[in-house]
């Protein structure tokens, strides 16, 4: 009798951690992203963020994806953007790298990583699937700036994403900073 | 005593099954290569690209790819039975940035049980082009692409059935250079390797 309710005990508190952690993992990763770079980096970021407003089209970016048809990529509302502006990004960017990923990799899947020693530029594209919506990631640091950008994408939106990884991401985070600016 | 049993039960029962867990992850990922190796070379290149689509992204994009587009389908049909594609590429200004042993790492990995080298394959970018087959039986169980130049280097791995003509229609999607490799009927040379 006492071992069944040891049992019960630890499926219980096992149930309740692993619960923990999921809700920890999804709930806040663009915060800690935000965070992490922050403190690799020594930089503060000027933008908080935001719910993007409706409504508002970004054709002009949607036009340089492959095959790309959508009026606008992210989900409206889904937008959340953080922006670091006129800071120095210098550093070793293999490291930086293998810090995310190794923060990311319990709940994202990295889909695209690109890396430039010439120009200092790094693009991280993080996907995974929340329910019956599909939220992206897409880190961009250049030498002076940087941006966190996290969106919803349809599963229209999320194909062409797939389909041309780069271009897609670039697309999102530029669709982010124009509907931060409009 | 008898907990003492149940436990010693229990963790027995436990052990077999992450043993027989382990087992069907190792047999599942037979054909996939350890790429890492390379990834020291980043710092050293101009551009590098990492595109991991693993079975789950796969699985999303057989979800998410629409059967009324018509390019959309046959990009499903293509990966439907993939379990992952993987590719590093590098770029590099200057000639000599990646050595002899960094190549090794991965030519090690495809002198192993099963790779078979395709000797009759063309592509029309210079350089040269190694493509490897994955033979399980009588299927092909993955597929591995090294391009290298003096100033590029291109590593794509794909774990599952495919094959050439697969690999030319998925040039392009998912972050997959332009190999622009030419499909030709497999003649293989175990050899040559």
């Amino acid at each position: 009798m006492s071992y069944v309710n040891l049992k019960t005990c630890a499926a219980l508190v096992l149930v309740l951690l692993m619960a923990a952690n999921v809700v920890n993992a999804k709930g806040d990763d663009f915060n800690s992203v935000v965070k992490m770079i922050e403190q690799f980096y020594g930089v503060k970021h000027v933008g908080i963020p935001f719910l993007a407003k409706a409504g508002m089209g970004v054709a002009r970016t949607a036009a340089r994806i492959k095959g790309g048809e959508a009026k606008r990529l992210a989900e409206t509302g889904s937008i959340k953007l953080a922006v670091f502006e006129n800071q120095d990004f210098n550093g070793e960017f293999t490291k930086f790298r293998s810090t995310l990923n190794n923060a990311l990799n319990q709940t994202w899947s990295p889909l695209v990583q690109t890396l430039s020693a010439t120009d200092g530029e790094q693009v991280y594209i993080y996907l995974r699937e929340a329910g019956d919506k599909f939220n992206v990631l897409v880190i961009t640091i250049a030498q002076r700036d940087a941006t966190v950008v996290q969106v919803n994408l349809s599963p229209k939106n999320l194909a062409l994403l797939m389909k041309d990884p780069e271009g897609a991401g670039k697309a999102i985070t530029e669709e982010a900073t124009i509907l931060d600016q409009e | 005593m008898k907990t003492l049993c149940q436990t010693k039960l229990a963790t027995s029962l436990l052990a077999l099954l992450l043993v027989a867990a382990s087992a069907v992850v190792t047999r599942a990922q037979d054909s996939r290569l350890q790429l890492s190796s390379l990834d020291h070379l980043a710092a050293k290149a101009s551009q590098s690209v990492d595109v991991n689509i693993d079975e789950k992204l796969i699985r999303i994009a057989l979800k998410v790819f629409s059967d009324q587009d018509p390019e959309e389908r046959e990009v499903k049909k293509v990966v439907a039975g993939i379990k992952g594609i993987y590719v590093k590429s590098f770029e590099f200004e200057n000639e000599g940035q990646y050595t002899a042993a960094d190549m090794e790492t991965i030519r090690a990995q495809l002198r192993g049980p099963g790779w078979t080298r395709l000797v009759n394959v063309m592509s029309k970018k210079e350089g040269n082009l190694e493509v490897y087959l994955l033979m399980n039986g009588e299927t092909v169980g993955g597929l591995a692409v090294v391009s290298s130049d003096i100033r590029e280097l291109v590593v794509v791995n794909i774990v599952g059935p495919v094959d050439l003509d697969k690999l030319a229609k998925l040039e392009g999607q998912f972050g997959i250079p332009e190999l622009d490799i030419e499909p030709a009927k497999p003649k293989t040379k175990n050899d040559e390797k």
